[in-house]
């Protein structure tokens, strides 16, 4: 069996050798099949983290009067607390916003030595609002601006829903086209791998036809054809591999300008996921060239 | 022994090119099948190895009966039976060794039974000191002979050899038929499908003749009619 094994490697790998161009071409194929998988993969991931990236920076603050006593700050918070597409107020009296002013300009002497000057605390009080789901904020956004209270001083809003679903929108049709080219090259990919081996085939159709008459098992005669669409498959992840992550490294700088304060490591998720990205894809393009390749198979060695 | 029961054959719909074949050869037989260019003969070696199915009738060879043999089979089939040709279908990019060898690899033997067995049919067919030689270097009767080496590996008990001669002058041609005979002489079942007349009535052995897919003479110790 073992031994049996060794000889279908053997011949899988003389078939590969005698037919290199043709290999080349079949790997190339396959290479560029992937390439469009990865790249829709990364589209992908970056339009999910540029959604959050965006859904962080929703953001409703009311800026209430200085004046504001306790009692009228509560109440208005209960208010909105109940309105239904709310999931929380928070608070920030005037201490905790002038405390959170400091740290963020810590390093920053002269704003700081402005506000000394100032000897007093200018900054609102404010209440900020987080709505149950990002969606529904433009519906909140026009509830809260009618709500009529004394204490309010001015509203902010920066509502970042349009450009959510300009990202929606956008990836979306990138998926669309995206599949349509992975469907394309998948296509080819089974018409070139189904041909590299009926080529095989017809290289070794004189081996083929000794084995016959000697007595060699079928699975003998076709397992180097189906081992060959294996190893293509192998070929083209490998090289994907090899190709890819440089293009990540290429794409990761920009990345970090695009999203700023958003933390995103696009080479960490291909890392983090090395064996489910490039191990699905093997396992799909394996089952590809297999199928193609059976199909030449049946047709050409008539096994 | 190989025993042929009302066979008939058709390639294509009501065109028998074979009809009502009735043959029964012994084990450890000679014979000589003989006829006119497409009279049937390659049909019926093809039919004995399970190539081509018979249309009509049985065919069986020792106990068993290959009439509707499957493709999985097959190749248990061909490894009793041994099978050369005009053309002697050798490898060009292999040694003489290497294409003998060959057909052992491919059925799974460890390599020590393969240099075993290799060297002795090598001696048999008298090749040992042309064993690494390509095929083209080396003359047409040495091909047919290294591929009746091929053809023994698997100490077949059936030897079918299809115009074997066709592409050699009558020395080379004599010598293998006298490798014939003396593999014959092992025992082991010889059918010689051939043109050639003088070999025929040289060999003095069974002689069967078919015309139009039937077979018209059968003798022992015969002679090329026709
Ligand atoms: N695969 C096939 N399909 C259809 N007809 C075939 C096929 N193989 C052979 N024949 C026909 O069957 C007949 C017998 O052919 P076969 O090859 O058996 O003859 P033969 O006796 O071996 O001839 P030769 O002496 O020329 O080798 C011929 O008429 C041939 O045309
Ligand atoms: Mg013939």
């Amino acid at each position: 069996m073992f031994l049996s094994l060794i000889r279908i490697i053997k011949f899988s790998l003389q078939d590969i050798s005698r037919n290199v161009w043709l290999t080349i071409a079949t790997v190339t194929i396959l290479v560029l099949a992937l390439l469009s998988v990865n790249t829709l993969l990364t589209v992908d991931v970056l339009s999910r983290h540029a959604i959050d990236a965006v859904k962080e920076k929703i953001d409703i603050s009311l800026y209430l009067k200085a004046d504001a006593s306790e009692e009228q700050v509560t109440s208005l918070k209960t208010e909105i607390s109940q309105m239904s597409k709310v999931k929380q107020v928070m608070y920030t009296s005037k201490a905790d916003a002038l405390r959170s002013f400091r740290e963020t300009n810590a390093d920053n002497p002269e704003v700081l030595a402005a506000l000394r000057e100032l000897g007093r605390n200018p900054l609102s009080p404010s209440l900020i609002i987080v709505p149950n789901n990002v969606e529904e904020a433009p519906q909140l956004i026009n509830e809260v601006k009618q709500i009529d209270s004394d204490i309010i001083e001015s509203r902010d809003f920066t509502d970042n829903t349009l450009i959510l679903d300009k990202i929606n929108d956008i990836t979306k049709k990138i998926s669309e086209v995206g599949l349509f080219i992975i469907c394309i090259f998948l296509f080819t990919s089974m018409l070139v791998a189904y041909n590299s081996i009926k080529v095989a085939i017809y290289t070794h159709r004189r081996e083929i036809e000794i084995m016959r008459l000697v007595g060699a098992s079928n699975s003998f005669i076709y397992l180097p054809f189906v081992l060959s669409a294996v190893i293509y498959a192998f070929l083209s992840v490998m090289l994907i591999i090899i190709l890819f992550y440089p293009f990540l490294g290429i794409l990761q700088p920009y990345l970090e300008v695009f999203f700023m304060d958003y933390n995103i490591n696009i080479i960490d998720y291909f890392l983090n996921n090395f064996i489910i990205i490039f191990g699905l894809q093997f396992l799909v393009v394996s089952i590809i060239s297999v199928l193609s390749s059976w199909l030449a198979i049946r047709r050409y060695a008539k096994v | 022994m190989i025993k042929l029961v009302n066979v008939s054959k058709a390639y294509l719909k009501n065109v028998k090119i074979l009809q009502d074949i009735n043959l029964y050869i012994e084990a450890g037989e000679f014979v000589s099948l003989v006829g006119q260019s497409g009279s049937g003969k390659t049909s019926l070696v093809k039919i004995l190895i399970g190539e081509e199915k018979v249309s009509d009738g049985r065919v069986i060879i020792g106990d068993w009966d290959i009439t509707k043999i499957s493709r999985k089979e097959v190749p248990y089939l061909r490894r009793q039976i041994g099978v050369i040709f005009q053309d002697f279908k050798l490898l060009p990019q292999k040694t003489l060794w290497e294409n003998v060898a060959f057909a052992l690899e491919v059925c799974g033997q460890p390599q020590g039974k393969i240099n075993k067995v290799v060297s002795s049919v090598m001696r048999l067919v008298g090749l040992e000191d042309k064993k690494d030689r390509y095929p083209h270097e080396v003359s047409g009767g040495e091909q047919q002979r290294a591929a009746i080496a091929r053809a023994l590996v698997h100490q077949p008990k059936i030897l079918l050899a299809d115009e074997p001669t066709g592409n050699l002058d009558s020395i080379n041609a004599n010598e293998i038929v006298d490798l014939l005979i003396r593999i014959n002489n092992f025992g082991t079942t010889v059918i010689l499908v051939t043109h050639n007349r003088e070999i025929v009535n040289h060999l003095k052995k069974r002689v069967i003749a078919i015309d139009k897919g039937r077979v018209v003479s059968d003798q022992e110790k015969g002679k090329y009619l026709l």
